[in-house]
């Protein structure tokens, strides 16, 4: 049965419903980022884009720049390479203890990440080892690199073993199939794992908030700032953080287009 | 044919576990033959093929190729390539990578392994542009090909088929088994071939391997197999059969239920009292004896019309003799049976197209 025009009506305002639900939040803070005023009230009286010259002056902002992007890279490539071979073991190869570790697997992402952030912070009290943005990269990767696993584990499911074997059959060595056989076929699964790991990893509170020590990344200072010290210089770092991992996004849903593109061009 | 041997395995075993997949078995192929391996699911035949390829290793037994020991070889340094049953193409590489890949893992130049693929593409009858098309473009026929080609690329010594055809229909299939009877023709390579299929063996294959439970039930050329089967298993396998259970009598004759083979015939045979036996006949040998026909025929048989069957260029009867007895007959369209189902016939055929087998 075809929708009426009434359904298809309801449906539509439904979804724009949702979705204004979802993103005016974010409009608001746009908004109070080019407020002229120092408190947080709407409607806004006097519009200035002062702010967000100041932030990009600011050495502040730039370290906190600085170090959550320095942080979600290396969280990024690490995840992806160790979630590349765990995805193997986790859904490629049968071996003994595979059960157990598919469960073990998920155990930092079922912890509440407060409780995991303080169970590492201790831990590396416990160690001597002074809390800093690499710890917190340590700290990240407990729960992120269990995702990334999971992520490529979906492609490698999909993974026809024997093409491998017929690879290997018509004179690969094991190096030479990893590099022409298995790495370009889970690569769209370690892509989408590297964008994941980003988001989750620049976006990222608790665990920064228990682990970074003395450094402190984009989240926390927009938190700290929310609890003293409040200028609109907190909503316009806000959007700089969206901004940023919306610039990732949008690359991520181009670049596909572009390597077909340079594929198509003939090449000598 | 030259009976030059390429490819001998002696006393093979493969064991998983407390699973036996092959019972110590032997064989000789002769380079250049088709060589079909043909058995029911789990009889072992894929087992073997991965021992030859070197994708398992046997448990025991040794495997010879042109005289060197190849079962301690790696997979990646045996001069055998195989068709997998899914055919392994690699889906993010376009027609001529894949055609060219076993040539750039041998470290061939670019320019040089293209010149090949496209003469690759030429003997398999695809079109050249195809060399830049995705897998994905491609139809299961058209993939078959390409994954030949591939296999050919690498120029084995034995080429192995796992089955590549049996997902296909009918009529795709019928059309390439053809194209690789006509290629092994062309090309002189070794083929051995792993089929569940009696068509396609008989079809393509100079000799045929029946394997059953993990051992070689018989090795022989498809006439032989056909005709001369050494035992129920394969006459039942080989298609459809009439089977009669023998009983010799010390006077030579022999009774097989619904008529007796007379003293010659088992003399023949060389069947004496006492032997088990089963003799043997084909559908198609089997006709309708009526007033017509000129000459008595040596056995002949009256029973009961139960069924015919349409099977396009033949009809199969179904019909029940005296003792209840139930036979299978197939004659040519022309010759179709002009009487109605029920009606009570004679059947006859002659003592040279039956074959007895021994044992029980």
């Amino acid at each position: 049965m075809n929708p009426t025009r009434l359904t298809r009506a309801g449906l539509l305002a439904y979804g724009i419903l949702t979705l204004a639900f979802l993103y005016l939040p974010l409009v608001a803070v746009g908004f109070a980022s080019v407020s002229k005023s120092r408190y947080l009230s709407f409607p806004i009286r006097r519009y200035d884009t002062g702010w967000y010259a100041e932030a990009l002056a600011s050495d502040t902002v730039r370290d906190l720049l600085l170090i959550s992007l320095k942080v979600a890279g290396i969280v990024t490539v690490v995840s992806m390479v160790v979630g590349f071979f765990g995805a193997l073991a986790f859904a490629r190869y049968h071996w003994r203890f595979r059960g157990l570790f598919q469960k073990l697997i998920l155990l930092p992402i079922f912890f509440p990440q407060t409780v995991l952030g303080l169970a590492l912070l201790m831990w590396f009290n416990a160690v001597d080892i002074v809390p800093s943005w690499h710890t917190a990269v340590v700290a990240h990767l407990v729960w992120i690199s269990p995702i990334a696993t999971l992520i490529i584990a979906i492609r490698a499911y999909s993974f026809d073993p024997t093409l491998e074997e017929a690879a290997r059959d018509m004179g690969c060595s094991t190096l030479q199939i990893l590099r022409e056989i298995t790495i370009p076929l889970l690569m769209p699964g370690v892509v989408s794992a590297g964008l994941f790991a980003f988001l989750l990893s620049w976006g990222n509170f608790p665990l920064s908030l228990f682990t970074t020590g003395a450094d402190s990344t984009l989240p926390e200072w927009l938190y700290a700032k929310m609890v003293s010290g409040y200028s609109p210089l907190v909503p316009t770092v806000g959007i700089l953080t969206v901004a940023g991992s919306a610039a990732l996004l949008a690359v991520a849903l181009i670049a596909p287009s572009i390597v077909r593109m340079w594929r198509r061009t003939p090449q000598a | 044919m030259n009976q030059n041997v390429i490819l001998q395995i002696a006393g093979l075993y493969k064991r998983f576990g407390d699973f036996t997949a092959l019972h110590s078995i032997d064989l000789k192929v002769h380079d250049g033959e088709f060589l079909a391996i043909v058995g029911p699911s789990g009889s072992g035949k894929t087992t073997l093929i991965r021992l030859f390829v070197g994708m398992d290793e046997p448990t025991d037994g040794t495997i010879w190729l042109r005289g060197q020991r190849i079962d301690t070889v790696p997979a990646n340094q045996r001069p055998t390539c195989m068709v997998f049953q899914s055919l392994a193409l690699f889906p993010h590489m376009t027609v001529g990578q894949n055609i060219e890949f076993p040539l750039k893992i041998r470290g061939m130049k670019p320019a040089e392994r293209t010149a090949r693929a496209l003469e690759l593409l030429d003997l398999l009858r695809l079109p050249r542009s195809y060399h830049g098309k995705r897998i994905h473009q491609c139809s299961g026929g058209e993939r078959q090909r390409v994954a030949l080609a591939r296999a050919l690329a690498f120029d084995p010594e034995i080429l192995f088929f796992d089955e590549p055809l049996s997902a296909l229909d009918y009529r795709l299939r019928k059309t390439l088994e053809k194209e690789l009877k006509d290629l092994h023709a062309r090309t002189g390579k070794t083929f051995v071939y792993i089929t569940h299929s009696l068509e396609e063996a008989m079809a393509m294959s100079d000799r045929i391997a029946i394997m059953r439970a993990g051992k070689f039930e018989q090795i022989a050329p498809a006439d032989d197999i056909y005709n001369r089967p050494v035992s129920r298993f394969v006459a039942e396998f080989m298609g459809e059969v009439n089977l009669f259970p023998l009983t010799v009598e010390e006077s030579g004759a022999a009774s097989a239920g619904s008529f007796t083979l007379p003293p010659r015939a088992t003399a023949r045979f060389g069947l004496v009292a006492g032997d088990p036996a089963t003799l043997m006949v084909r559908p198609e040998y089997i006709g309708f004896v009526g007033a017509g026909t000129e000459t008595e025929p040596d056995l002949s048989v009256r029973g009961r019309v139960l069924n015919e069957f349409n099977l396009g260029s033949r009809f199969q009867y179904e019909i029940e003799a005296e003792d209840g007895q139930r036979l299978t007959v197939e004659t040519q369209r022309d010759e179709r049976f002009g009487g109605a189902i029920g009606d009570t016939v004679t059947l006859g055929w002659a003592i040279d197209h039956c074959h007895v087998i021994r044992g029980e």
